[in-house]
C-alpha cells in the first residue's frame, strides 16, 4: 500500500513538522505550571521523574541488549547522595546533581564488570538482587549513621525562606519560588531540566559513531569485537552512563524534602515500574519511554480512586468494583503480557506501524552529509 | 509393496519454498538414496516426512495419509528419522538414549531390554560405553548410537539424514555396511539422504537426484551411473 | 554448642524453603531454558489459595495437596498459553511476560486477599495467619545435645529430603522423567523419538509450580504470617541457591538451598554487627555475584549453563 505522503528527510516538510512539534511541546510545558492545578503539576513532575529513569534504562537495553532490574538502586543512589550532601554537609541541592551522577556512574560501571561474563537472564537476576539489597543496605546499622536508617532523613531539599529572591518576568512567574508558598513549579522545572539532559545524552549517543557501534555490539558481539569495538570498556561505559542518568531523577525525589528507604521507587518495585514504563512506551526508541511515562502516570492517577467503587465510571464498574485495591498494578501487569503478543515494541512501535502506511520518510542520498539522518530512532 | 509415497510434496520456511512439489516412493525392502548438494532441500524433505515442519501435498504411508499427522503419531506408525548431525541426547547415557528411542513402545520392559542387548551385540562399542554420557562419544559412535536409538522403536522405515557427515571414510564405510546388513537381514526399508554419492550408490536399490527442491532424475544406481552427463554433473565420477 | 546446633537446624529449615523454590526454577530452566521470574509469586498465589481452602474448613493436609494441584494447573497453563507462544518471538519477550506475571499475580493476591498495598512500600496492609504443617506450638521441640530443636524445623527438613528422593526417582526411573530429560537435552530429537514435547513442557512448568506451592506453604507456616511481600526476598535467596548449585542441576538446587540457608543463618548469628537481619539478603547477593564471577556454572551445573 503506497503511503499517502512522502517527506524528504532534512527537507522543508520535515523541518516544518519539527518546528511545529517543538512549539506545541513548549506550549504544553509552559501551560502546566502556569495554568495547571497543583495536582497536575505534581503528576507532571512524577511523570517526568519516571521518564528520566525509563530513558536511562532504555539506553542500556537499546544499546547493549542488557536487561537491568536494578535501576531502582541507582535511582536510590541519586536520592541518598543528594540527601546526605544536603543534610550532612549543607550543600545546595542542585549542586549535588553532578556528584550523584558521578557516584552512580562509578557504581554502575563496577556492577557491569561481572556482568560482562553473565548471560542476559542472570544479569537480570543479579540486578534484581541489587535492587532488593539497596533498601536493606540503607537500613544497615553500619551505614545508618549516614543515611538515617529506616527512619530516613528530613530537610533534604531546599531551604525555604520568606525572603528568598524570586524572579518574575513582567509579573509572570512560571517557575515558582523558594519562599515556601509556590514551590511545585520549581520541582517541575528541575524535572524538565533533568529529562532534557538525559534525553540529550541519549540522543547524542544514538546519533554518534560510538552509538552505532554499540548497536552493532547488541546484535552481534563477535562481529563487533572483530571490528575493533572494545567490548568490556564500552559495555562498562554504557552501564555506568545508564546508572548515572537514572540517579538524576532520584535526586529530585530527595529535593522534595524527605527521604525514606521504603519509598516504592527505591525498591525492586521501582525497577519494575521503570521497566513497565519503558516497555509500554516502546523499548528501543528515544521517545517510547517519554510516551510510556505519560501514559503510565495518567492511568495510575485516573484509576487511583477506583478502589472506591463509586469513583469508577459506570461502564467499567462491573470489571473493577469487585476488589478494594487500585487496579493500576493489575492493568499494567496485564498490559506487559498482552503487549508481548500484540505490540512488542510498545506504543511507539504501534505508532510507527500505523504511520508507516501514511507517511514515508525519504532519506538523504548516501554521502550527502557526514551524519546519517536515516536512523531507527529518528523522529522529532 | 509401496511403503511410502509422496506426491507433490511441498514445504518451506516462512515465505521461502524449499521443496517444490516432489514425487518420491519407497517400496518395502528397498534402500532408496536421495542425492543432492547443500541447499537442495534434503533435510527439508526429511522434516516434511517426519512431520516436524508443515507441508503440503500428498504423503501416504502404508496406504494411509500422514499429511496432517503429528510427529509422535508418525513415529508410532513406524517411520523414524536419524537426523542430520546425529541428534543424540548428549547429557543422557548411551543406555538412556536407547531407552528414549523405545519411548513409543508398549510391549514391556523385557522386550525393550532384549532389544538393547541385541544392539549392543551389533555395536559392541556402544555396549562398552553403556553408562557414558552420549556427548562424550566419538562422531562415529554417536552415529551408531543414533541409528540404534532409531531402531529401538522397531520402525518399518528408517530415514537417515546425511549419516556420513563429519565422519572419516573408513567409519562411513562401516556405517553403510551396517545399514545394508539391517536391510538385508531385518527387512528394514531405508530412505537415505546423502551428499557423498560414492558410498551411498553402492547400497542403493534406487536413487533420486534432488536439486533446488525438484527431482531432476531417478532410477537404479546402475542406470544413473551409466548416463554420462548425469554421472559427470551430479555424481562426480 | 547448643547455639551452633540450633543455628544449624534453623539454617537448614529456612534453606528447605529456598531449596523448594530453587527446585522449581531449575526444573523450568532445565526443561525449557527459561528463567521464571514469577516463580515466587506463583508460590505465593498457591499459598493464598491453600489459606482460602483452610478458611472453607478443609483440613490443612488436604488443602496443601489441593493447593499444589492448583499450582500445577497455574504453571501448565502459563506455559502453554503465555510462555510458549511468546518464546517464538524473543527471549526478551519471555522475560517481560514472566515479569508481567509476577506483577499480575501479586496484584491479584492483594485484590483478592491482601487488601490495599500500602502506598510507600510494596507490602500489603493485611496479614493473614497461616497454620503450619507441623506441630509448632512453643512446646513442640526435642532436645538434641542440649539444643532445643523445633519439631517444625525437623519436619520441614525431612519433607524436602523426601521430596528430593521422590523427584530423583521420577527423573531417573520413570517414563515421564526420561521424557523430561530428553526434551531438556535435545528438543528436536525428543520429537523424533515420539515424545510429545508440548505436554512435557507443560508438565515441567506444572511440576515446578506445584513444588513452589509447597515451598510457599512451608514458608508461610514458619513465618506464621502471609503478606504480599512474603516471597520477594525468598525469590532472591532461591535464585542464589540455584546459581550456587547450578541452574540445570536439581540436586544442586537442593544443596544450594540448604547452603544458602545455612550461610545466612550462620552469618546473621555469628556476625550480628556486620550482617544482622538487614543484610542477610546482602549475603545472598554476594554469593550470587561470587559464583557468577568465578564459577558461573555453579557447583553442579554443566558448562552449558555458562554461555556468554
Amino acid at each position: 500500500m503506497t503511503p499517502l505522503f512522502s517527506i524528504k528527510s532534512g527537507g522543508p516538510a520535515s523541518w516544518t513538522i519539527r518546528v511545529a512539534c517543538a512549539l506545541v511541546l513548549a506550549y504544553v510545558l509552559l501551560w502546566i505550571p502556569t495554568s495547571g492545578s497543583n495536582s497536575l503539576i505534581d503528576t507532571a513532575t512524577t511523570a517526568l521523574t519516571l521518564m528520566g529513569a525509563a530513558l536511562a534504562l532504555n539506553l542500556l537495553h537499546g544499546f547493549t541488549g542488557q536487561i537491568s532490574l536494578g535501576h531502582s538502586a541507582f535511582f536510590g543512589i541519586g536520592t541518598y547522595t543528594t540527601a546526605v550532601f544536603v543534610t550532612r554537609w549543607g550543600w545546595s541541592p542542585l549542586t549535588t546533581l553532578p556528584v550523584a551522577f558521578a557516584v552512580a556512574f562509578v557504581v554502575g560501571a563496577a556492577v557491569s564488570l561481572p556482568a560482562l561474563r553473565i548471560k542476559g537472564v542472570y544479569l537480570a537476576l543479579v540486578t534484581l538482587a541489587l535492587a532488593v539489597v539497596f533498601p536493606q543496605f540503607i537500613k544497615w546499622p553500619k551505614i545508618a549513621w549516614l543515611t538515617g536508617g529506616a527512619r530516613g532523613l528530613t530537610d533534604t531539599g531546599f531551604k525555604f525562606d520568606k525572603d528568598n529572591r524570586t524572579f518574575e518576568l513582567f509579573g509572570w512567574n512560571p517557575w515558582g519560588n523558594l519562599r515556601g508558598e509556590n514551590v511545585k513549579p520549581f520541582y517541575y522545572w528541575i524535572a524538565v531540566m533533568i529529562v532534557v539532559i538525559v534525553y540529550l545524552i541519549c540522543r547524542g549517543l544514538v546519533k554518534s559513531r560510538v552509538g552505532r557501534s554499540l548497536i552493532a555490539i547488541r546484535d552481534n558481539s563477535t562481529a563487533a569485537a572483530v571490528m575493533g569495538v572494545n567490548l568490556p570498556v564500552t559495555k562498562g561505559l554504557v552501564f555506568g552512563l545508564s546508572a548515572a542518568m537514572c540517579a538524576l531523577p532520584g535526586c529530585l525525589t530527595a529535593m522534595k524534602g524527605t527521604v525514606t528507604p521504603d519509598t516504592a521507587l527505591l525498591t525492586a518495585i521501582g525497577s519494575i515500574t521503570f521497566l513497565i514504563v519503558m516497555v509500554v512506551g516502546g523499548a528501543g526508541t528515544l521517545w517510547g519511554p517519554i510516551i510510556g511515562a505519560i501514559v503510565f502516570q495518567f492511568i495510575t492517577e485516573k484509576t487511583g480512586d477506583w478502589a472506591d467503587p463509586k469513583e469508577i465510571p459506570s461502564a467499567l464498574r462491573p470489571i473493577f468494583s469487585w476488589s478494594d485495591v487500585a487496579p493500576a498494578g493489575g492493568i499494567f501487569a496485564l498490559a506487559l503480557i498482552v503487549l508481548m503478543f500484540t505490540a512488542p515494541h510498545g506504543l511507539a512501535g504501534l505508532w510507527k506501524r500505523v504511520t508507516v502506511r501514511f507517511v514515508s520518510v525519504v532519506p538523504k542520498p548516501a554521502g550527502s552529509s557526514t551524519v546519517d539522518e536515516r536512523n531507527v530512532n529518528d523522529k522529532p | 509393496m509401496t511403503l511410502l509415497r509422496a506426491t507433490g510434496l511441498t514445504a518451506g520456511y516462512g515465505p521461502v519454498t524449499v521443496l517444490d512439489g516432489i514425487d518420491i516412493e519407497v517400496n518395502e525392502g528397498e534402500i532408496v538414496v536421495v542425492l543432492g548438494a547443500n541447499g537442495a532441500g534434503k533435510t527439508t524433505m526429511m522434516r516434511s516426512i517426519s512431520g516436524t515442519i508443515p507441508r503440503q501435498g500428498i504423503i501416504e504411508f502404508e496406504g494411509r495419509s500422514i499429511q496432517k499427522a503429528t510427529t509422535d503419531s508418525i513415529v508410532r506408525g513406524g517411520i523414524v528419522q536419524v537426523p542430520q548431525g546425529r541428534g543424540t541426547f548428549p547429557e543422557l547415557s548411551v543406555a538412556d538414549n536407547l531407552l528414549a528411542g523405545a519411548f513409543v513402545r508398549r510391549d514391556g520392559t523385557k522386550a525393550i531390554e532384549d532389544d538393547i542387548a541385541k544392539w549392543y551385540s551389533l555395536f559392541p562399542r556402544l555396549g562398552e560405553r553403556a553408562m557414558q554420557r552420549a556427548g562424550s562419544l566419538s562422531g562415529g559412535e554417536q552415529q551408531m548410537l543414533a541409528i540404534a536409538r532409531a531402531l529401538m522403536s522397531r520402525p518399518k522405515l528408517l530415514l537417515c539424514d546425511e549419516p556420513s557427515m563429519g565422519l572419516a571414510p573408513l567409519i562411513t564405510r562401516e556405517l553403510f555396511k551396517v545399514i545394508e546388513r539391517l536391510n538385508r537381514d531385518e527387512g528394514l526399508s531405508v530412505l537415505l539422504v546423502e551428499q557423498n554419492a560414492n558410498l551411498a550408490m553402492r547400497i542403493a536399490s534406487r536413487v533420486y537426484l534432488l536439486e533446488t527442491g525438484v527431482i531432476v532424475a531417478s532410477g537404479s544406481a546402475a542406470e544413473l551411473s551409466a548416463d554420462d552427463s548425469i554421472r559427470k554433473a551430479y555424481l562426480g565420477f | 554448642m547448643e547455639l551452633f546446633l540450633q543455628r544449624l537446624v534453623d539454617g537448614f529449615s529456612e534453606g528447605s524453603v529456598y531449596a523448594l523454590i530453587a527446585l522449581g526454577l531449575v526444573i523450568i530452566y532445565r526443561g525449557t531454558g527459561h528463567l521464571n521470574f514469577a516463580q515466587g509469586e506463583m508460590a505465593l498465589f498457591s499459598t493464598y489459595v491453600v489459606y482460602q481452602f483452610g478458611e472453607w474448613g478443609i483440613p490443612i493436609g488436604i488443602a496443601v495437596i489441593m493447593g499444589m494441584g492448583v499450582g500445577f494447573a497455574l504453571g501448565a497453563v502459563t506455559e502453554v498459553a503465555i510462555v510458549r507462544p511468546v518464546s517464538k518471538k524473543s527471549p526478551f519477550a519471555v522475560f517481560i511476560v514472566t515479569i508481567g506475571l509476577f506483577q499480575l499475580l501479586n496484584w491479584l493476591d492483594g485484590a483478592i486477599w491482601g487488601g490495599q498495598q500500602l502506598p510507600n512500600t510494596g507490602v500489603g496492609s493485611k496479614q493473614v495467619r497461616f497454620p503450619s504443617l507441623f506441630p509448632s506450638k512453643p512446646t513442640d521441640f526435642v532436645t538434641i545435645f542440649g539444643a532445643n530443636i523445633k519439631i517444625q524445623s525437623l519436619g520441614v527438613i525431612a519433607l524436602v529430603a523426601v521430596l528430593t528422593v521422590v523427584l530423583f526417582t521420577v527423573f531417573n526411573h520413570t517414563r515421564l522423567g526420561l521424557a523430561m530429560r530428553a526434551v531438556a537435552a535435545n528438543g528436536e530429537s525428543a520429537k523424533l523419538v515420539g515424545i510429545r514435547t508440548g505436554r512435557v513442557l507443560m508438565a515441567s512448568w506444572g511440576l515446578a509450580a506445584a513444588i513452589g506451592a509447597l515451598g510457599g506453604v512451608v514458608f508461610a507456616g514458619i513465618n506464621t504470617n502471609v503478606n504480599l511481600g512474603l516471597m520477594f526476598t525468598v525469590f532472591i535467596y532461591a535464585s542464589a541457591a540455584a546459581t550456587l548449585g547450578g541452574f540445570d542441576s536439581p540436586g544442586g538446587a537442593v544443596i544450594g538451598g540448604f547452603s544458602i540457608g545455612l550461610i545466612q543463618n550462620m552469618a546473621a548469628g555469628y556476625a550480628p554487627k556486620w550482617v544482622g537481619q538487614e543484610m542477610k539478603v546482602g549475603v545472598a547477593f554476594l554469593v550470587m555475584l561470587g559464583v557468577l564471577l568465578f564459577r558461573p556454572s555453579g557447583l553442579f551445573g554443566s558448562s552449558r549453563v555458562e554461555r556468554v
